[in-house]
């Protein structure tokens, strides 16, 4: 019964959750909206259905916003279609160029048309062409310019969804460019062309920070309805002019509701290049396009930076200084203060409250999960300047608490920007795996520990992506902020807006550029961040990032000696480095987390650490044991060499032990020579494995490496009949394929040569050489080259008569680096000849045959 | 093997007006391989959300070693799952995959780490402890996906289709693993499927379901030797029939 009453607890708080999300959203969403139609009486009605500038302002909206709506989408068709299609190397870069506008106020924008073409503007100081802006071409030029990127990134996008396979059929079946375009393209974009030309539309009918610029004589929608209330206080003719306003939104929202297909199919990637002279007429039409919608930036940014344009270019920095200063300006510090506070707040609890949404709406199914979507989805069609009046009324008597404060416009600012943070989340949250929240209650793990540990992980980039989004935007935005903003918290595009008031264009121009260069910055620092995010999981897939050398030669050390107090000195001694590096290097690991120093001054490596010597992990050891031994005769007559007693303790012993107790216990031995009696060492070591050598008597020891190779990949490939005193020279981890020697005098063994740190001259006998000991590590890299190599002269004529180490050290040496590990030469007794075992176990002198052979 | 664990009485299931489940009844012996077996919508994956506990049945009670957990959350069950693509958590490595419902529960980090290495022993996994889960092949992925509900010592694990994403060839050797991880720890799993050939390779018995209603439910010895109804005949008798005679046929 008691279960019973915590699971109904559980659905009750899931549904509390949305209930509270839902009521938010009405009430800075919705209501502020039906807050409007209660201020709107009869008398408004007739006023406004006979009032000739109404009608004006409706029809000039139409006009100009047709115009350039129509405009904008051809060009960003044109511009998304060159782009996707060319096989340009950086067309991320051209991606930003193009939408760079997106980074000023609409404000700026008509100022700068209006500082390039206007009476005394650079076009006609240069040229002495005056050319009259303000007004209907001034409109439509800035309309094209100031939504060219949202819509340009609407139709680029869905061109990276579309399935380029037909395409390079097409090419291949000899059709034209054109014709794809006419045919494929355009149909396939269709519902998207359309969605864009209403987000554009929309965009451009309810924007009132351009056209207040450059609208001139001609009166539009918005400022109309700004009139109303800022002017005429007519509060219920404005909200009339705002449900106008409102209805090209609605009808966009709609359209997008039933006709915008959001599932992704498989798509496949175009294989067939583009033709060069494409990507070249691609550049250089996208660079002059980015060259003309970066013109009124560029005007404003010459205006802030020359001392009196045009008379006198020389480059300064007095206008920007003059706006910082209390005695000239205006103390500009405290607007970028209000601005960076506003934007920062407004993105971080935007984010929470539109991923809360996304994880409400998509987690788990439900009535109330529709309702959250939709609503959610609803604020997209609510133009910042109707939501703004909508506040003033529904909130003016919570002056002091909530109006007039900071608060109201980061919630503003939340709500008119939610849409599309929201779609981000919902998009990210839906392709996350559904079942972890069952999988979790299965575990006895609560649903806010899986968003914590699960959900949110896995959803970081698109988090940083929905941050920038709501800063961005609200450090450029007027619309909604203009109404409710109080003179203490004016953010900077407000600032311009009353320079507008009293045509100061250097005021207008510095604080414009000061908000470019801001949002510069935070762009790339989110770009940056996104970017490091994307390449760390890129890195996790490879495998981890690769020590360097001394980092792995420390770790390995202290995985080794375990945690304890180390003095410097013995560390420095053990590892062979000065005391100054230790130092270094023991900053260097504790600030990457790669080791835990603990209070009492004990070091030991942590679990990171050791996560990053995984890669050198060495995974498993061959051992070569097929031969007949017949130096080692008349022992090796009835035992393999290896399986030899020495000091009561089979030889092989040394070296299992060695490696078991590295934790290598995936051992391979290729068996040949009396093969059954290496059965009875599975009784000691249970996950050793046999591989058989059938040849093991007709050819040298190759064979039996090649009987191996598929097995060769991080691992030790050893001789079966080392007799090994310091278990020491098997490690746990090796940094790269090496081979074993101890450095003699003089020698008639194999030995070789150290020559920048390798092995080489491998011969039989030397001076002042290191003598090898048959132990050998093989990385992955190289593993796969020794496969290959091992078979091809195995295979190759007279390839059976040679030991399998000729190959990478003589024959193909020039594509092996072998480092040469060192030992000492006590540390392996070679048992090569009877006189040898006898030295080392003296019972071998009374051997049948042997008795009273003595060694001197 | 006679002892039940879990027993379903009357149990019947509706969605709305759509009846899934009419009235069965069935026993899970303890330690038992059981694989449900029907065509899609036979109700299959029904009966295991109701096991799980993320699904509640419309009418009857189900009991586990005798006390009802009808309607008990599914974490007080002690039934582990291991869905179709394994649901492994993508930012934890397979270690923390199978800690994390330990550390969940607040447990200290030595006792922990014991019984985590001990799993990944059970189940092979030592070489790719630090690795994560895309790193790692269906098989491994399904064996990480096992540890991680051993980690919590289920009395049952349930399997939803686990192999029907993947290759022919790799299902076989996966059919294996699990045989062989099921022997080693002696605990009772119920399969689901819809493919008859996995279903006769891994189980003790089979339950046929088909619209609402269990067929039969046998060793599958007896389901092929002596099929007590024509759906029975058809969709699995007829179906292995069918799969040797294509073989011989093209081996001929």
């Amino acid at each position: 019964m008691n279960t019973q009453i915590n699971r109904a607890g559980r659905i009750i708080k899931h549904e509390y959750l949305r209930l509270i999300s839902i009521g938010c959203i009405l009430l800075f969403a919705i209501l502020p909206l039906l807050t409007l139609a209660f201020h709107v009486t009869g008398e408004d009605w007739s006023y406004i259905l006979q009032d000739a500038t109404f009608w004006a302002a409706v029809k000039n909206s139409l006009i100009y916003t047709t115009a350039a709506a129509v405009t904008t989408t051809v060009l960003a068709l044109v511009a998304a279609y060159l782009l996707n299609t060319s096989s340009l190397k950086r067309k991320n870069l051209f991606v930003i160029l193009l939408t760079l506008g997106m980074l000023v106020p609409t404000i700026s924008v008509g100022l700068g048309l209006r500082v390039l073409f206007g009476t005394n503007g650079f076009i006609d100081l240069l040229f002495g062409a005056e050319i009259e802006v303000r007004g209907f071409s001034g409109l439509i030029m800035g309309s094209v310019m100031t939504s060219f990127p949202a819509t340009f990134l609407i139709l680029y996008d869905a061109l990276n969804y579309e399935d380029k396979g037909p395409y390079d059929a097409a090419s291949i079946m000899g059709i034209g460019r054109l014709s794809t375009f006419f045919r494929m393209t355009v149909p396939y974009l269709k519902i998207a062309l359309i969605s864009a030309f209403f987000a554009c539309f929309t965009l451009i009918f309810s924007d009132y920070g351009m056209p207040m610029e450059i609208a001139g004589k001609v009166s539009t929608l918005p400022m109309y309805l700004y009139d109303q209330f800022m002017s005429s206080f007519q509060y219920g003719r404005g909200s009339i002019a705002g449900f106008v306003l409102l209805v090209p939104s609605i009808v966009s929202f709609v359209f997008d509701l039933i006709f915008k297909d959001q599932s992704e199919s498989e798509k496949q990637k175009k294989l067939i290049e583009a033709e060069k002279s494409f990507n070249i007429g691609t550049a250089v039409v996208i660079t002059l396009l980015c060259l003309v919608l970066f013109l009124p930036q560029l005007a404003f940014i010459s205006l802030s930076l020359t001392r009196a344009f045009p008379n006198d270019l020389s480059f300064t920095f007095e206008h920007i200084a003059n706006i910082f200063s209390n005695t000239h300006g205006v103390g500009l510090t405290a607007y970028i203060w209000n601005s960076l506070s506003l934007s920062l707040l407004t993105a971080l609890f935007g984010t929470a409250f539109a991923y809360l949404l996304g994880y409400l709406s998509v987690r788990k199914s439900g009535r109330m999960a529709k309702v959250v979507n939709l609503l959610a989805l609803s604020t997209i069609a609510i133009p910042g300047l109707v939501l703004g009046i909508g506040f003033i009324f529904l909130f003016k008597g919570t002056n002091g608490y909530f109006y007039g404060t900071v608060l109201i416009l980061v919630v503003v600012n939340i709500f008119h920007f939610l849409g599309s943070p929201y779609l981000l989340a919902k998009n990210c949250l839906s392709k996350i795996n559904s079942d972890y929240e069952i999988i979790g209650e299965t575990l006895g793990i609560s649903k806010g520990q899986i968003i914590r540990n699960v959900l949110i992980p896995n959803s970081v980039s698109t988090l940083v992506e929905m941050f920038s989004y709501f800063f961005l935007n609200s450090m450029i935005t007027i619309s909604a902020v203009a109404f409710l903003c109080s003179y203490d918290n004016q953010p900077l595009s407000i600032l311009i807006t009353t320079y507008e008031k009293n045509s100061n264009y250097e005021m207008q121009s510095v604080i414009s550029l000061i908000i470019l260069f801001l949002n510069v910055v935070a762009r790339t620092g989110f770009t940056a961040i996104a970017n490091t995010l994307r390449n760390a999981e890129a890195k996790e897939v490879d495998g981890g990032i690769g020590l360097e050398r001394h980092e792995f030669d420390f770790l390995t050390y202290l995985e080794k000696q375990g945690r304890g107090q180390y003095s410097l000195r013995k560390m420095a001694d053990d590892l062979t480095i000065s005391l100054n590096n230790v130092q270094k290097y023991l900053k260097e690991l504790n600030d990457r987390n790669y080791i835990n120093i603990f209070a009492d001054g004990s070091i030991e490596i942590s679990e990171k650490g050791l996560k990053a010597l995984e890669p050198y992990r060495v995974r498993k050891a061959i051992i070569l044991a097929a031969g007949f031994g017949s130096r080692l005769a008349p022992v090796t007559l009835d035992t393999p060499k290896s399986l030899v007693k020495v000091n009561g303790e089979r030889i092989i012993d040394t070296l299992l032990d060695a490696l078991v107790a590295k934790g290598i216990t995936n051992i391979t031995i290729v068996r040949g020579y009396k093969k059954e009696q290496f059965d009875a060492l599975l009784e000691k070591y249970s996950t050793i494995r046999f591989i058989d050598n059938p040849e093991y008597n007709i050819t040298n020891n190759i064979s039996s490496a090649v009987c191996a190779a598929d097995l060769i990949d991080r691992c030790y490939i050893c001789e079966a009949d080392l007799y090994i005193t310091n278990p020491d020279v098997i490690n746990k981890y090796e940094y790269q394929s090496n081979y074993l020697g101890a450095k003699v005098s003089e020698t008639d063994d194999w030995c070789f040569k150290k020559i920048n740190g390798a092995v080489a001259d491998y011969q039989m006998g030397g001076t002042d050489c290191y003598q090898a000991f048959g132990i050998s590590y093989w990385n992955s890299e190289d593993a796969e080259k020794l496969k290959a190599d091992l078979r091809k002269v195995y295979a190759s004529r007279g390839g059976k008569e040679n030991l399998w180490e000729i190959v990478p050290l003589r024959i193909m040496k020039k594509k092996y680096h072998l480092e040469v590990r060192k030992c000492h030469k006590s540390d392996i007794i070679e048992i090569d000849n009877f006189i040898e075992l006898i030295a080392a176990d003296s019972s071998y002198a009374h051997y049948p045959g042997y008795e009273g052979f003595r060694v001197e | 093997m006679a002892e039940p664990i879990i027993q379903a009485v009357n149990i019947s299931k509706k969605f709305k007006s759509k009846t899934v489940l009419e009235d069965i009844s069935f026993d899970i012996m303890r330690g038992e391989f059981l694989s449900l077996l029907g065509p899609s919508g036979c109700g299959k994956t029904t009966i295991l959300r109701m096991l799980i506990g993320i699904e509640q049945p419309t009418a009857g009670k189900i009991l586990k070693d005798g006390v009802d957990i009808t309607n008990a959350a599914p974490k007080d069950r002690n039934i582990g799952i291991v869905f179709q693509n394994y649901s492994l958590f993508p930012n934890m490595d397979v270690y923390h995959n199978i800690s994390y419902a330990l550390s969940a529960k607040k447990m200290g980090k030595e006792e922990i780490d014991k019984k985590v290495k001990e799993i990944i022993e059970t189940v092979g996994l030592e070489e790719h402890i630090y690795k994560k889960p895309k790193q790692l092949s269906g098989g491994q992925q399904q064996r990480v996906a096992i540890a991680r509900t051993l980690v919590l010592n289920p009395d049952v694990i349930l399997f939803d289709e686990p192999m029907s994403a993947l290759d022919a060839e790799i299902k076989v050797i996966l059919r294996q693993q699990l045989k062989e991880i099921q022997k080693k720890l002696k605990i009772t799993m119920v399969y689901v499927t819809h493919d008859q050939e996995e279903a006769f390779a891994l189980s003790d018995r089979i339950m046929v379901l088909n619209d609402m209603r269990i067929i039969q439910m046998d060793t599958p010895y007896n389901l092929y030797h002596n099929p007590t109804d024509p759906f029975v005949k058809r969709f699995v008798v007829d179906h292995l029939d069918l799969k040797v005679k294509s073989i011989e046929d093209s081996i001929k």
